[in-house]
Parts: structure tokens; C-alpha cells; sequence
């Protein structure tokens, strides 16, 4: 089993909903790990082997009942300001990139695929996270996590797109418009995240977005007031969980999430039989 | 009538005048007006583009000009001049007079032109767009007016004629250089209630109180379409170009025929349109060409442009995604726009909501951040001050403070109840005394002895609630009625002046001394409570700590006295602001194309 979710904005909600699905598959049983190609994060987590991972991923091992390793998260960019950004490369430092001395694309996504590789060997399911939106056309050619690990594994495929800031259908139909051609037929469904009010308003909204796209609608989350540990340095939530230890606190918030999305009738039948297509 | 024909007299004896900035009253209508005839020498021209009867205090109809900018248009005015003194003022009897009305209106009045601002998402930036756009179109000498169908909004303000609009309307008016905004420029105003109810103001007075669905399916066909077409029609009358601004997404396809705010508004006014997306959270490019290509075919021929905004770093590298976004939608994109860093109140509910702290000052002004609070761009301008800003909404988070607000809220009992059970009432009131502690609207409610709702009319239950008990007022809600006024006076303790505008429902009866003498028609009224010596302040007034006068007699409690810096006139602040963003934007977008776009080249 794999599958990969993909973000229509950055904050979207994709880290959540990976992490949700981690817990979920580990309940039932599954050998579950996370996995994001690559990570721009300034927050970093240092796996038992020595190496560096960002923090989501490590969050969301916790989710899954793996231990964090680094093939979770192959690639680590961290901004190291004025424009340099360190490459962490399976754990260890391996360069500065700047605008004018940037990644080899090509030797990053061969190292991502190797890790993602090892991930499937190792475990029945890989979840998998995207990076940003996959549909940023100005850096075509320049993206790994979305675009990258679709075209390199197949990896079937599923958008988030937030509906709290409003034109979620617009996000999700360009978003589908933008992946190119030969990725297109991986997206298989998608989710909309952060609903407030009532479901049945978006009907014919969502029946449309699954006849132009041909993307089956997994889900509406509604908006969770629970506070998650975010790498994102755009959603600064600050990740505060009062008084308990972390990783309980946070178990427990991805439980409830659970339990909320299965209130509200997420399709988890459906998202595994993508995962397992 | 005789009197104004002497006034005219005068008028055409003195000429030319310009824009007159000795008069008190300047500007009246907007900076830059011809005041050459401050008295119309085609009073009452019955033209229902420029004026309407109103009833006069003694019942009897008048013609109202006050919303007429036709003759203070500077070739209009020099051309009316011109003709009176060609013809000799005692000969232009009505006729003549008529004759040159007719030939004025044919010669300078046309309908003016539309441009809407579309956004992809709430929050894409649409509202600076105008507000920007208003501001350059101003610099260029066009009479501009800012226009929003319905606003979802906490922030509202006070028009001179009692009305109440969005702030951010307000914002878009002042950057658009206009003295006469009024409730046209944003005829419907919801305001969330709770339980998602929201209170519908049109035209600037309480109309009624819709859920979601009753909102699309009954107001929004028939009072709600009205309402729209009536005032851009009369902003379309008056001005050269209304710079419409859409709300949320116009994509919405699950709502998209009973979404008046969007593109219905754009038919009704024949406006082109221009789309707007955020790149801060990436996907600009999904977003963009999902708007688009969303929009019904016929609608979508109106949007003109694409703005990619808030790009930080190098826009540079926005140029080849731009381009392919062109190419496969046939819409230039008309503008790369980098993140402006200006200080401008906001209604952008996305940064409040993540920014807990607003300054780096050295005076910790914590602020009790309601559930549902109301008008916190009353809070702004002390950001000008040595201050750090805290919107707190837990007890420890008041430790250290040097002072603390209550805010306003949209259901102050509700939220005084919210502040009692989480332990901020408890917090604050061990703390009084020891720093200043000044209430607006609701938390001013809040501080009263009591607080009685026998009607449930703000909380929906009937209800009597003990308030904070630092003043011995009393609060009660009798009838569904709305206190809405614009508000000057002076600060009792000082002599400093203070302005500010009332909109709240529910009286207090006042047991305190009062805080300000407001000014009145007939004569000056008691406004507010103080207590000096225990530092505690209450007042009705949003807006009070606009001017520095007051913000500067409250911050003198704070310990340690206040070291005034460089004094600061807020508004003049927002205007220097407002001049930056139009900077930004007039640099960045292809302004030969908008101006082609909104067809108002003169
Ligand atoms: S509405 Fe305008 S043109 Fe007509 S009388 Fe008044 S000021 Fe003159």
C-alpha cells in the first residue's frame, strides 16, 4: 500500500491528514511508516541513528508506531538565511544550495526514490506527504516530492485542498488542470479540509470537481480546533499542547480526528482502495 | 432662494477659487474639489443623478445636494463660470441657467466605468488591491469610489450621516481621497451574531437577521440584488470609476447563482475584472487557473487581468509560471506584486488570528482576546506607540502587562460569561489598581455592576449577569434598537480632544464620572466613566485611541510614566501608508493596461 497527499497551498492541512492515516493504518494493524521526499523545515528531529529529519516526519512515525529513521524524510532543506540553505541528505549534511549553486535535481530524486524503496521493503504501507502545492509551474522540472515521486513510483495520489480560505473547488480543479499530462490519471481523489458549517451545502460544488476530474471526494473534514505540531513555517499554531507529554497529547488529537472523520463519513474504504490500486 | 442667488452673485464675482482650503468645512465632498460654487448656481436642479429630495425637519421636501460632486469638478465649474459671465450674471435668468446645466452635463457628465477586483480566495489580497488601485487612480486625478456588495466584517464605522460600513471600506474611501463616505460604497454589511446568525445591515441600518440558507434564498434574490444595483447606479452617476472589490472566491460553483458579491455585481455594474491571488501560501498558479476556468463562459469573458500579490523575495521567479498562466488562459497577468510592507488596519482575519503579538515596545498592553471580538482595529493605532501588543485569551498571559483593554464584542454577555469560567475575569480584577484598565463598547458593558437582558435581545436568552463590578453602571438591553453616531469631544480630565463613533445595542445607565464631554447640538453631553485613582476607564467610543490625546492621558498610568516619542496623527500615519501601497502597486502592475482596462482615459 502507498499513497501520497498532496497540498493545494502550503497549510493545507496535508501533514494532518498523513499523520491521521498513519495512526489510522496502525491501528488496524498495518506496518505503517510516513515518508516526504523532501522538507523545507527549519525544525529538525535527530533519529536514534545520528541522523536529522524534519519534524513532521518524525511526528508522524510517531502516528505510525515506527521508529523515525531517515529514509522517512531523504531530503532536508533548512534556510541557513541570506538565501543559502543547508542540504541534509539521508540524515547527514551533505551541501550548501544557493540561487546561483542549486540541488542536482537529478541526484536528489534518485536518493529519494532509494529511501522510498527501502520504506516499501521494510513496511506494508507507506504514506506519503507532498511538498508546497505540485502545481508551482514556474519551478517545473524543479520538484521531487509531488511531481517527482509520482512520476518516478507511480504513487497514487490524493489533493488536500483548505477550504477555510474559500475557493477550494477552484484549488482543487487547477491543481488537477496543472499536473502534467502523464501524472494526471494518478490523482484519484481528494479532500476538503476545514469545513465549517453544513456539509450538504457543497453537493453539487463536489459533484461537478468528480465529473470534470474524474477524482473521487474522500471526504469534508470539518475544522478541528486541535492543535498539531506543524514543521510549516507559515502555520505558526505553535503547536502547544497543555500539560501532557507530547506524543500521548498528540496520539490522542489524531484519535479524535479519527473518530471525527468517520462522524462525518470519510470514505477510509475508498482512500485504501486507492492506496492499494 | 433669493439668498442663494445672492451667494452665486458673489460667487461669479469673486471667479475662480480653486480648491478652497481656508473654509472650514473643506473638503467637503473630496481632496482636490473645485469649491468655486460652494452655493450651486443651478440650485434645484431636480437631476436625480446628482441629488434627492429629502424631508426637512419642518416636513417639507428639500432638495439635498450633499452626495453632488458634478459642480465641484474643476472643468465643470470653470466652464459653468465662464458661460454665467459670458452671459452676464442678471441676464442668466432660469432659462439660460438651464441651458448651461444642460450644456455642462453634455460636455462633462458621462457614466463612469467600472473595474472589480476578484480574489481567489478570502484573504488574497483584494481588499489592498482597491484600496491601492483607489489611491492611485486618485493621484491620476480620477474621482474614484471603492465599492463592496456585502461584507462579512467585525470591523465597521461611521459614516457623517450615522450609518454604519466596513472599515475596510471606510480605509479604501479615505485612500481614494474622498470626505463623503457613506453607506454606497457598501450597501450590505453582515455581521456574525453566533450560532451562524448574522445581523444584515443595508444601506446602512439593521435590516434583519438571516442564517446561511435563508440569507441565499430570501435575501439575496430580492432586497439583496436591489440593494447592489441601486447604489452602483449611484456611484456610477457620480463618479469616474468604481473600484469594485468581490468577496471570498468567485468559484464558489455550489453557490455560484445566488452569489451577489462576485460576478452578479460585475453584470450589474458592466465592470470588468481583475483577478487577484495570495502567493504566500504557494499554488497561486491552481488557484488562478481554477478561478477562471470555474467561471460560467459568459462571466468569465469579463476578467481582463490576473495579480499574482504578495510575492516575497525575487518576483522574477513568478515571470515563467506567469507566462505558461497566459498562454493556457489567455489573461495577461498584469502584475507580479511584492509582499508591501506597510502598516494599514486589517480586516485580514487570517493574520490577527495567527499574529498573538503586534510591536516590540516596551509597554505590554494586554488585550482580552473575546471569542467574539468586535472592532479590534480600535486597537491599531496604539501600535504607534512604544508599545507590544498582546491579544491574549489565557489569565497567565495578562501576567506583566502595563495595561489591559477590553475590547468590543459581538455578544457581550456570551463573552463575559467566557471570560469568568477560563479565569481572565478573576485575573484582571486582581489587578486593578495596579495598572490602567480601560473598556470599550461591550468590555466597557462588561465593567458595570450589571448587566440585565430581561428580552434575551443580545444573547437570545433572557438573562441578568453581575458585570465586573469596577464601575457601578448598569447595562441593560430593553428593545431591539441600534445607538449609531459619530462622536467629538474632550477629554474631561485633560482638555486633549477625542473623536470617535457609538454603535452598540443596550444603554448604561451611568453612576461614574464621566470620561469625556461630547458635543452636541444641544450642548455637550457626558460620555464614558473614570475613575483616576484606581486607573479605570470605560467608554462607548471605537476609534478613541485615534487621536493622540487620549492615547497618550491613558498611557500616562502605565508605570514609569510614558515617554512621548515623535508625536503621530494616525491618520496622516494611514494616508502615508495608503501612499506606499499605491507605490508598490503602481510600480509593479502594468498600469497603461488597467487604465485600458477600465476604459477611462480621458
Ligand atoms: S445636485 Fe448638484 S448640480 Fe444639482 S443643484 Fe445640487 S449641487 Fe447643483
Amino acid at each position: 500500500m502507498r499513497v501520497l497527499f498532496l497540498g493545494t497551498s502550503s497549510g493545507a492541512g496535508k501533514t494532518t491528514v498523513s499523520a491521521m492515516y498513519c495512526r489510522y493504518l496502525a491501528r488496524k494493524g498495518v506496518r505503517v511508516a510516513p515518508f516526504k521526499a523532501s522538507n523545507l523545515s527549519l525544525n529538525s528531529y535527530a533519529t536514534s541513528d545520528g541522523g536529522e529529519i524534519g519534524i513532521g516526519q518524525a511526528f508522524q512515525a510517531m502516528a505510525s508506531g515506527a521508529v523515525p529513521a531517515t529514509d522517512m524524510n531523504p531530503i532536508l532543506l533548512k534556510p541557513s538565511g541570506n538565501g543559502r540553505i543547508q542540504v541534509v541528505l539521508n540524515g547527514m549534511p551533505y551541501a550548501d544550495i544557493t540561487d546561483d549553486t542549486p540541488l542536482d535535481i537529478g541526484i536528489a530524486t534518485a536518493e529519494a526514490c532509494k529511501a522510498y524503496d527501502r520504506l516499501r521493503e521494510r513496511f506494508d504501507a507507506v504514506v506519503c506527504e507532498g511538498s508546497g502545492s505540485p502545481a508551482e509551474i514556474n519551478l517545473r522540472g524543479r520538484d521531487i516530492a509531488n511531481v517527482g515521486m509520482m512520476r518516478e513510483r507511480n504513487i497514487p495520489s490524493v489533493l488536500v485542498g483548505d477550504i477555510e480560505r474559500g475557493g477550494v473547488f477552484a484549488a482543487l480543479y487547477g491543481t488537477w488542470k496543472l499536473i502534467p499530462e502523464g501524472q494526471r490519471g494518478l490523482l484519484k481523489g481528494f479532500i476538503i479540509n476545514r469545513f465549517r458549517g453544513d456539509p450538504t451545502m457543497l453537493g453539487s460544488g463536489i459533484a461537478s470537481i468528480e465529473e470534470i476530474t474524474g477524482m473521487k471526494c474522500l471526504g469534508i473534514l470539518p475544522y478541528a480546533d486541535l492543535r498539531f505540531p506543524e514543521e510549516d513555517s507559515l502555520s505558526n499554531s505553535g503547536g502547544r499542547m497543555s500539560g501532557k507529554d507530547a506524543s500521548s497529547a498528540y496520539l490522542e488529537n489524531l484519535d479524535s480526528l479519527i473518530a471525527e472523520a468517520e462522524r462525518c463519513g470519510f470514505d477510509f474504504e475508498a482512500l485504501k482502495r486507492i492506496a492499494e490500486g | 432662494m433669493d439668498c442663494i442667488r445672492k451667494k452665486v452673485k458673489e460667487e461669479v464675482e469673486r471667479g475662480r477659487t480653486g480648491s478652497d482650503h481656508g473654509c472650514p468645512y473643506h473638503p467637503s465632498h473630496f481632496i482636490g474639489q473645485d469649491c468655486t460654487f460652494c452655493f450651486c448656481p443651478f440650485y434645484p436642479c431636480e437631476d436625480a443623478r446628482f441629488g434627492k429630495f429629502i424631508e426637512s425637519r419642518r416636513g417639507r421636501d428639500v432638495w439635498d445636494c450633499s452626495d453632488c460632486l458634478f459642480i465641484h469638478r474643476s472643468e465643470v465649474a470653470g466652464f459653468v463660470l465662464d458661460e454665467i459671465r459670458r452671459t452676464g450674471f442678471e441676464e442668466c435668468g432660469d432659462e439660460r441657467m438651464d441651458e448651461i446645466f444642460s450644456d455642462a452635463k453634455e460636455k462633462f457628465w458621462r457614466r463612469g466605468r467600472a473595474l472589480m477586483v476578484l480574489g481567489a480566495t478570502s484573504d488574497a489580497g483584494k481588499s489592498v488591491t482597491v484600496a491601492a488601485l483607489c489611491r492611485v487612480l486618485h493621484r491620476r486625478g480620477f474621482v474614484t469610489a471603492p465599492f463592496k456588495s456585502q461584507n462579512m466584517s467585525l470591523n465597521s464605522k461611521v459614516t457623517r450621516t450615522g450609518s454604519e460600513i466596513a472599515m475596510i471600506q471606510a480605509l479604501q474611501a479615505q485612500a481614494a481621497g474622498l470626505k463623503n463616505t457613506d453607506y454606497h460604497m457598501n450597501p450590505i454589511l453582515m455581521k456574525p451574531k453566533g450560532d451562524m446568525v448574522s445581523q444584515v445591515v443595508v444601506e446602512g441600518k439593521p435590516f434583519a437577521d438571516y442564517d446561511v440558507s435563508s440569507y441565499y434564498s430570501e435575501f439575496v434574490p430580492g432586497p439583496g440584488r436591489e440593494a447592489v444595483k441601486r447604489n452602483i447606479d449611484f456611484l456610477l452617476d457620480r463618479y469616474d470609476v468604481v473600484v469594485m472589490e468581490g468577496a471570498g472566491s468567485p468559484a464558489e460553483i455550489n453557490i455560484y447563482d445566488s452569489d451577489i458579491a462576485n460576478m452578479q455585481a460585475a453584470v450589474i455594474a458592466d465592470a470588468y475584472c481583475l483577478l487577484v491571488v495570495n502567493a504566500e501560501w504557494g499554488g497561486s498558479f491552481a488557484y488562478a487557473l481554477g478561478t477562471v476556468e470555474l467561471i460560467p463562459e459568459n462571466d468569465r469573458k469579463r476578467i481582463k487581468g490576473i495579480i499574482i500579490n504578495n510575492v516575497r523575495g525575487d518576483t522574477g521567479k513568478m515571470r515563467s509560471g506567469a507566462d505558461e498562466l497566459e498562454r493556457m488562459l489567455g489573461i495577461p497577468v498584469i502584475g507580479i506584486v511584492p509582499h508591501a510592507d506597510v502598516k494599514l488596519p486589517s480586516e485580514d482575519s487570517e493574520s490577527f488570528r495567527n499574529s498573538r503579538t503586534v510591536g516590540t515596545g516596551s509597554m505590554r498592553i494586554a488585550v482580552v482576546k473575546f471569542p467574539r471580538i468586535s472592532n479590534f482595529t480600535d486597537l491599531d493605532p496604539l501600535f504607534l506607540e512604544d508599545t507590544a501588543v498582546v491579544f491574549a485569551d489565557r489569565p497567565e498571559e495578562f501576567d506583566g502587562a502595563d495595561a489591559i483593554v477590553l475590547p468590543g464584542t459581538k455578544n457581550t454577555i456570551s463573552d463575559l460569561e467566557w471570560m469568568k469560567e477560563n479565569g481572565i475575569a478573576a485575573k484582571i480584577l486582581s489587578m486593578k489598581g495596579k495598572v490602567p484598565i480601560i473598556g470599550l463598547c461591550g468590555g466597557y458593558q462588561m465593567m458595570g455592576s450589571l448587566l440585565s437582558d430581561p428580552k434575551g435581545i443580545e444573547d437570545g436568552r433572557p438573562s441578568e449577569t453581575q458585570g465586573l463590578g469596577f464601575f457601578d453602571n448598569v447595562t441593560s438591553w430593553e428593545r431591539y434598537e441600534k445607538c449609531v453616531r459619530q462622536e467629538r469631544g474632550k477629554i474631561i480630565a485633560t482638555g486633549g480632544e477625542v473623536t470617535g463613533y457609538e454603535i452598540h445595542m443596550g444603554g448604561t445607565e451611568v453612576r461614574e464620572r464621566p470620561l469625556f464631554s461630547i458635543e452636541g447640538f444641544s450642548g455637550n453631553a457626558d460620555e464614558g466613566s473614570v475613575r483616576e485613582d484606581e486607573m479605570l476607564f470605560g467608554t462607548y467610543l471605537h476609534g478613541v485611541f485615534d487621536t493622540q490625546d487620549f492615547r497618550r492621558y491613558f498611557l500616562s498610568f502605565v508605570k514609569g510614566g510614558h515617554n512621548a516619542p515623535e508625536s503621530v496623527d494616525y491618520n496622516e500615519y494611514v494616508d502615508w501608508n495608503l501612499d506606499k501601497l499605491a507605490d508598490v502597486f503602481e510600480e509593479a502592475l502594468d498600469m497603461d493596461k488597467v487604465m485600458e482596462i477600465i476604459g477611462a482615459v480621458r
